[in-house]
């Protein structure tokens, strides 16, 4: 703890479904986090109550801090509940082409499974589609057709348009969101309607908004670029207000800080962003962004960031430096095209349920899990079946007076009992083996699922620097890292609190795209066309950044450009992104992006077969535009001695590891210090954390408090 | 010949492996005599483990060789799938995906084996063969299997499989699901079993060979990359696992874990249905259009596929299509691997979910596929182009002989009435006209079929377009994404249709339909794969209807330059055939026929096209269905006013000027006691019926191709014949009398 005053530089809000986290950093890059309830009716309260609970931890007084912080970052779940919970806009209306009215209700297949495990995608029975956002009577048609090169099949009938809009507005619609098909190669007949709408609208005197696919995403896919508009007006609209509603309460406090809102990509932009719908789910995006940051930071090139939660575990990869976006993702059951940070998440949380099949006399988990209710041995919550934790807490990996800081007393006695008469006797093995053996299942199932992302892209996990954090993730790095050579395993000493921690280090950035699909065949024959259509793309993506900027009140002159494009062989339907050597293109700079494709390919799926001769297909052009902003340092501190403090420890406890007890030492997180070298058995703990050091296993506290862990 | 030093284990050869397998299983009903699972005992835990890194293996590889390489049929529907068996070619683990084949590459490796590769071929760490022979082991050419063995030492530890579906197999037409094709020799390149590669590199001859042999080589070239990316994948992965676990744990281990998906199976029979004897029957009827391409095409013909299932009192099931019609010169014979496959990869939606997925659920069931009939044909020189026709309606049976004992169990919600024939299946291709891609190829292949309807449940409705009984994770690719591949066929419309659910206390899912236009092409072929004067299937359960047929429906040389010039409506869809768009829209040659298969066509810019994917069956009688459930259908447009009135006895009306669906409870109920009251006056008595039905029988009052097909049924089984004439009560030698002999 510091003397004196300190200087808060940011503020990082991650608000969960039940718990707010607040994390503070101080100007020299020191953080402390706080923890409050969620207030889902006026999240304002909740957060400025993390905000206190932090402050609290470094003497502050928060109404005064709060008034010298830089800049304030949200993240959260506000939007993807509203969804979830189907509590958005029933009032939008939608025109499309003619015949293709039913779109939004039929759908995609895959929506209807995607996300389900396993057994759950073989088993039909439990495939069902989301119940549509637009009631069919409220999806209008109008007849136009324009093929997939941008011809004009059929040309727009405007009387179909102008039926189309007055029986909307009869039907009370406050937006009317136009999707044509194959818009996104030409938009003429979208922007025609928009006129033809608005001046009725006008007429009539409403107050409707219009807003045309080829605005939101101009990107192939119609059942995507649909959903993502009506998310768009159905959940992040009406959670604009809210977001403004925090932002005055800060304004209120007398903040005078930029408050911004981490999106899917990583940046943060103004809650004004005329596509907020790229922040629905920035929650888990945090996490991703930090592990890029600090990846970055320290200089290593391959990193595989693993998130421990309750629920899930959310893992990220960055292979060469690059972080993969994905460009489709289905979110409430609705497939987006919303540019998203490639998450990959597997129903596996320290909450996951435990059970015995008596049928194939096999023991399960998941996929449900009991979350923030722990398990059975939290007596308050009346959880009936095993979970993972009950496994844990036997096994003396965790504190029962230390959960939540003692907040959640865990009873031992009760977890014992239930793991005994509901997995072990049926088994007819020995408790504290069948726990341990549980937990190894569900870790194994881990080290798999992070093997087949590694090893998905051609690399091993050799090739790999591990990054743990969440709150759950200490406590299982070393089970699912087990035999597998990871260069290095980290863990942030403040793990617990690293997605709220990543809100910090995303760019101040606005970010548009736009379908190309044009075809560079081998021979070079069309290089001097694409070149001049990638331009003239271009330089719509920079006039739409320069809008984001102006409106935040910034100098557009100021902003940095980065073009890319993402591209794929010819034949192929996955593409990559590159970043393309500059905004006005030549004919001779498509071979520059084709051997930066073909490069990044090699690096990305080292098992792949390049087939440079098939030619290219360039899919997407990409426009970031960012403004530079301070970034959260990683601050380095002197080494003390390999020996922690005697004030550190905490005495013994046996934990049980494959087969045996053994005496473990007990430390408190917080108390190591940089340079602090602790062996196995041991347990690391914290009011929010639990790292675990089995036999024949060491860490080691680095100058950037990071945990460094060997396993032998 | 010289001979070499045996690949199998403990110094046996590969045949002797299977003999000995084979042998085992005989005498003691388990795979490979296994009496006791002694590491699944012994270890749970290791055993668990072993099991999940394996399959974790199979599911990366699948996922990442759609990635790296896999043409768009392949990405955007996961047509992919692969496998890891053991030497014999029993699957121990598998990986998602279009799972039907797991089972199909087993009888390929078997084939292998049998016909002595090991000493006469020669089996060697690194080699490739490649298989879409229906002979052995697979369902059509279309679907393309590459087989690696794994080599720890000398031994042969294991196979690796990975199959995909091309869009085009270099037919007698485009197309990857012919109507039109007699004998082998139509139905596009074959490979049997062929070594491909050395030292995990495909030959160059081959590569040559194969792209000039479809229409496609583009991506028969990325699907070739594809599927041999992923088999070295698991390979390697594989090779890890002995490394970790050793070799003698490994061979036990995926020994042990097929009996181990054996006795699951058993044991989830035994959880799930009642022991007893299933019957149910389905019919299925290819083209009767007069003229083919080839003149000895059989046509008109009914297929009858009748199926008995028992479930025994220990928990196995047996299956025999006993009583089926003959194979034929026609597109749908089927291969013994295809209708293998079939019945896997329904068992695994349905028992096996949550077990281990792998081959001892086939070892579970044993089945009888009468030779000579259309599920066992013995001739290779017929045609199996188009397997799926026969097999998909004839496993409806099965779904519905397992519905009754799930719901005798009390397993409302599992109980599934049948499904929808993947259908329609348009096909064809043509070459671009003018413009930039002037003179290039497109195929016409939309795997739409992916995205059938699915069923109701015995307590809940079926859902609209998401499922294919060959791959549950059924998908539907984005219109934009397929006229990036099939340009000159541009797409007018893609809309609920109505009417085409099977109606029922719980109905089943709907579908869409779609117009479609040619564009700025030349030479163009168009057929379709449906079923239309028959119902593939006949699902439906407890009084639920089986889902509507399809239909043929075009128009050639239209006015449609001219209509949309003068911005006047064409056609959408076809929701009212009575009253249709076609008709009241457009001038040119109509055509609108009951037929399902289509025989390829020519056709030219601006011909309109419709087609339709299909509905699901019902549940339950529809009298009971909810009244505001069918006032929401009315509002999905699932059903339209008239059939609600007829089938639903529902009243109802649209408000104009409040936009909404009204309901006349009042009147409803009225409607339904009138329909109640007219079923009761159709009603007769089982004699009534019985002497009825005779009658036409004897008489002969019956349509040709029924005819012929009861005298094909009691001609190749004594007892179904035996079974037919004692009920019906009819001399020994009695026949149907045909029109042609």
């Amino acid at each position: 703890m510091k003397e004196g005053g300190r200087i808060l530089k940011s503020v990082a809000i991650d608000t969960g479904g039940t718990m707010t986290d607040a994390v503070i950093m101080d100007t020299e890059g020191e953080f402390t986090v706080g923890k409050a309830v969620t207030t889902p009716r006026d999240e304002s309260q909740g957060i400025l109550n993390a905000i206190r609970s932090a402050c609290g931890y470094w003497d502050l007084d928060s109404e005064e801090a709060i008034k010298d912080i830089g800049i304030s970052i949200y993240s959260g779940t506000i939007m993807v509940n509203r969804l979830l919970q189907r509590e958005g806009n029933e009032n939008i209306g939608v025109i499309t082409t003619a015949g293709f009215e039913d779109l939004h209700q039929l759908g995609r297949g895959m929506q209807c499974w995607a996300g389900l495990p396993y057994a759950g995608r073989l088993h039909a029975r439990e495939h069902k589609h989301p119940e549509p956002l637009v009631p069919r009577e409220k999806i209008r048609g109008v007849r136009e057709r324009v093929n997939f090169i941008g011809e004009e099949l059929i040309p727009l009938y405007e009387d179909d348009v102008r039926e189309a809009v007055e029986e909307l507005l009869d039907l009370g619609v406050n937006v009317i969101c136009v999707c044509l098909l194959s818009s996104y190669r030409d938009p003429t007949h979208e922007r025609r309607v928009r006129e033809i709408a608005e001046d009725i609208i006008k007429e009539k005197g409403k107050d409707v908004r219009v807003v045309i696919s080829y605005d939101v995403a101009p990107i192939r896919g119609e059942t995507p670029r649909l959903n993502t508009m009506i998310v768009e007006q159905y959940a992040a609209e009406p959670s604009r207000e809210q977001l403004r509603r925090v932002q005055q309460s800060f304004r209120e406090k007398g903040a005078k800080a930029p408050f911004r809102v981490l999106t899917c990509y990583g940046s943060t932009v103004s809650p004004e962003h005329e596509r907020l719908v790229t922040t629905l789910m920035s929650g888990p995006i945090g996490g991703a962004v930090g592990g890029a940051y600090l990846a970055n930071k320290l200089g290593i090139a391959n990193v595989i960031g693993v998130d421990g939660g309750g629920t899930t575990l959310d893992v990220s990869l960055i292979s060469e430096r690059y972080v993969p976006t994905r460009w489709e993702s289905i979110v409430g059951g609705f497939l987006l095209n919303i540019p998203m940070i490639g998450l990959r998440s597997m129903a596996a949380g320290t909450g996951a349920y435990l059970r015995y099949n008596k049928i194939t006399k096999r023991l399960e988990y998941g996929p449900d899990s009991a979350g923030y209710l722990v398990g059975v041995c939290n007596e308050k919550a009346n959880v009936q079946t095993v979970t993972a934790t009950d496994c844990a807490l036997i096994l003396g990996y965790l504190n029962p007076d230390y959960f939540l800081g003692g907040d959640i007393p865990l009873n031992k006695d009760r977890a014992f009992k239930a793991v005994k008469e509901q997995l072990a006797d049926p088994v007819g093995k020995d408790t504290y083996k069948t726990a341990k053996g549980m937990l190894d299942l569900i870790q194994l199932d881990e080290a798999s699922f992070l093997t087949g992302i590694v090893e998905g892209m051609g690399y091993r996990p050799e090739n790999y620097v591990l990054l743990c954090y969440g709150g759950g993730g200490p406590l299982q790095v070393a089970g699912f890292t087990k035999g597998m050579n990871f260069q290095d395993i980290l863990v942030p000493s403040w793990a617990a609190a690293f997605s709220a921690f990543g809100c910090a280090c995303g760019d101040y950035a606005y970010r548009y795209e736009k379908s190309l699909d044009l075809i560079l065949p081998p021979d070079g024959s069309f290089d001097a066309i694409v070149a001049m259509s990638s331009t003239a793309g271009y330089m719509e993506l920079k006039g739409r950044i320069c809008k984001e900027f102006e409106r935040d009140g910034m100098n557009p002159e100021e902003v940095e450009f980065r073009p890319s494009t993402r591209l794929q062989y010819m034949g192929m339907l996955d593409d990559l992104e590159v970043d393309s050597p500059s905004d006005t293109l030549e004919a001779k700079d498509m071979k520059e992006i084709t051997s930066r494709y073909d490069k990044r390919f090699e690096e990305i799926f080292k098992r792949g077969t390049k087939s440079p001769e098939l030619g290219y297909a360039i899919t997407k052009l990409i426009g970031v535009g960012v403004m530079p902003v301070v970034k959260p340092e990683i601050p380095s501190f002197d080494l003390c001695g390999e020996k922690p403090d005697e004030g550190a420890a905490k005495g013994k406890r046996d934990i049980y590891w494959e087969g045996k007890w053994h005496e473990a030492s007990l430390w408190e997180w917080d108390l190591l210090k940089p340079g602090n070298r602790v062996k196995g058995p041991a347990v690391i703990e914290s009011p929010v954390t639990t790292l675990l050091l089995p036999p024949n296993s060491e860490t080691y506290l680095d100058q950037y408090r990071l945990f460094h862990l060997k396993i032998k | 010949m010289k001979k070499r030093k045996p690949i199998g284990w403990d110094g046996k050869t590969l045949k002797e492996m299977i003999q000995e397998s084979e042998q085992l299983f005989k005498d003691t009903r388990r795979y490979y005599g296994i009496d006791k699972l002694e590491l699944k005992t012994k270890d749970p835990f290791r055993y668990e483990r072993a099991y999940a890194r394996l399959r974790g293996a199979s599911e990366s590889a699948w996922e990442t060789a759609l990635h790296v390489a896999a043409s768009p049929i392949v990405k955007e529907i996961g047509e992919l799938c692969f496998a890891l068996y053991t030497p014999e070619g029993d699957s121990a683990v598998v990986s998602t995906g279009i799972m039907v084949h797991v089972h199909t590459m087993s009888e390929a490796i078997k084939f292998i084996i049998r016909e002595n590769y090991e000493e006469e071929v020669g089996i060697n760490p690194g080699d490739i063969f490649l298989n879409n022979d229906c002979l052995c082991g697979n369902v059509h050419t279309s679907d393309v299997q590459t087989l690696i063995p794994i080599f720890w030492e000398d031994e042969l530890v294991g196979w690796v499989g990975g199959v995909t579906h091309q869009v085009d197999i270099g037919g007698v037409v485009p197309g990857h699901d012919l109507t039109c094709t007699v004998e082998r020799f139509d139905d596009g390149v074959h490979y049997t079993c062929l070594k491909i590669g050395s030292n995990d590199e495909i030959w160059k001859d081959h590569m040559l060979n194969a792209r000039r042999s479809v229409r496609t080589p583009m991506f028969w070239e990325l699907d070739e990359k594809c599927r041999l990316s992923g088999c070295l994948m698991i390979r390697d992965a594989t090779l890890d696992f002995i490394k970790n676990e050793g070799v003698e744990y490994y061979k036990k281990f995926i020994r042990e874990t097929i009996e181990d998906g054996r006795r699951a199976f058993i044991a989830r029979i035994k959880q799930l249905l009642v022991p007893g004897r299933y019957r149910a029957s389905s019919f299925m009827g290819n083209t009767s259009e007069p003229i083919q391409l080839k003149p000895q095409a059989t046509t008109a013909a009914l297929s009858n596929m009748p199926l008995e299932l028992v479930v025994k009192g220990d928990g196995s099931l047996s299956l025999s299509f006993d009583g089926s019609s003959a194979a034929k010169r026609f597109s749908f014979n089927c291969g013994i691997g295809a209708m293998e496959g079939g019945q896997w990869v329904l068992l695994t939606q349905c028992i096996i979910h949550r077990d281990k997925v792998n081959d001892g659920a086939y070892l579970a069931v044993d089945k009888d596929y009468p030779p000579g009939t259309w599920c066992n044909p013995i001739d290779p020189y017929l045609s199996y182009n188009n397997p799926w026709g026969l097999l998909i309606p004839a496993y409806t049976s099965m779904m519905r002989c397992l519905s009754y004992g799930f719901f005798s169990r009390g397993f409302r919600e599992e109980v599934v009435p049948g499904y929808a024939l993947t259908a329609d299946a348009p096909q064809g291709g043509g070459f671009f006209e003018k413009g930039p891609l002037a003179g290039q190829y497109w195929p016409l292949s939309t795997f739409e079929i992916s995205g059938q309807g699915y069923a109701a449940s015995a307590v809940t409705d079926g859902f609209n377009s998401g499922y294919a009984m060959w791959n549950p994770e059924g998908n539907l690719g984005d219109v934009e994404t397929w006229e990036v591949i099939q340009g000159g066929i541009p797409y007018l419309s893609r809309q609920l249709k109505p009417n085409i659910a099977g109606h029922g206390k719980y109905r089943g899912g709907s579908n869409f339909e779609t117009v479609a236009m040619i564009h700025n092409s030349r030479n163009v072929t168009f057929f379709n794969a449906a079923e239309g004067l028959t119902f593939a299937g006949c699902g439906g359960m407890h009084g639920g209807y089986p889902q509507a047929t399809s239909y043929i429906l075009r128009a050639e040389k239209t006015n449609m330059a001219e209509v949309v010039k003068n911005k006047q409506p064409y056609p959408l869809g076809d929701p009212d055939p009575a009253h249709g768009e076609f008709e009241r829209f457009i001038k040119g040659k109509i055509t609108r026929i009951p037929e399902g298969m289509m025989i390829p066509i020519g056709l030219k810019n601006y011909d309109l096209v419709h087609w339709r994917e299909s509905g699901a069956p019902g549940y339950g009688d529809p009298l009971e269905r909810e009244v505001d459930l069918v006032k929401k259908d009315l509002k999905d447009a699932i059903f339209t006013k008239d059939i609600v009135y007829n089938v639903y006895g529902v009243v109802a009306a649209y408000a104009e000027t409040k936009r909404e669906w009204l309901v006349d409870y009042e009147q409803t109920k009225k409607r339904r006691e009138q329909l109640r009251k007219e079923r009761e006056d159709n009603s007769m008595t089982f004699e009534e019926f019985y002497q009825r039905e005779k009658k036409r029988i004897v008489d002969g009052n019956l349509l040709e191709p029924v005819k012929r097909s009861y005298n094909e049924s009691i001609q190749l089984s004594k007892r179904w014949g035996k079974e037919f004439l004692e009920f019906w009560n009819l001399p020994e030698d009695f026949r149907f009398k045909l029109e042609e002999e």
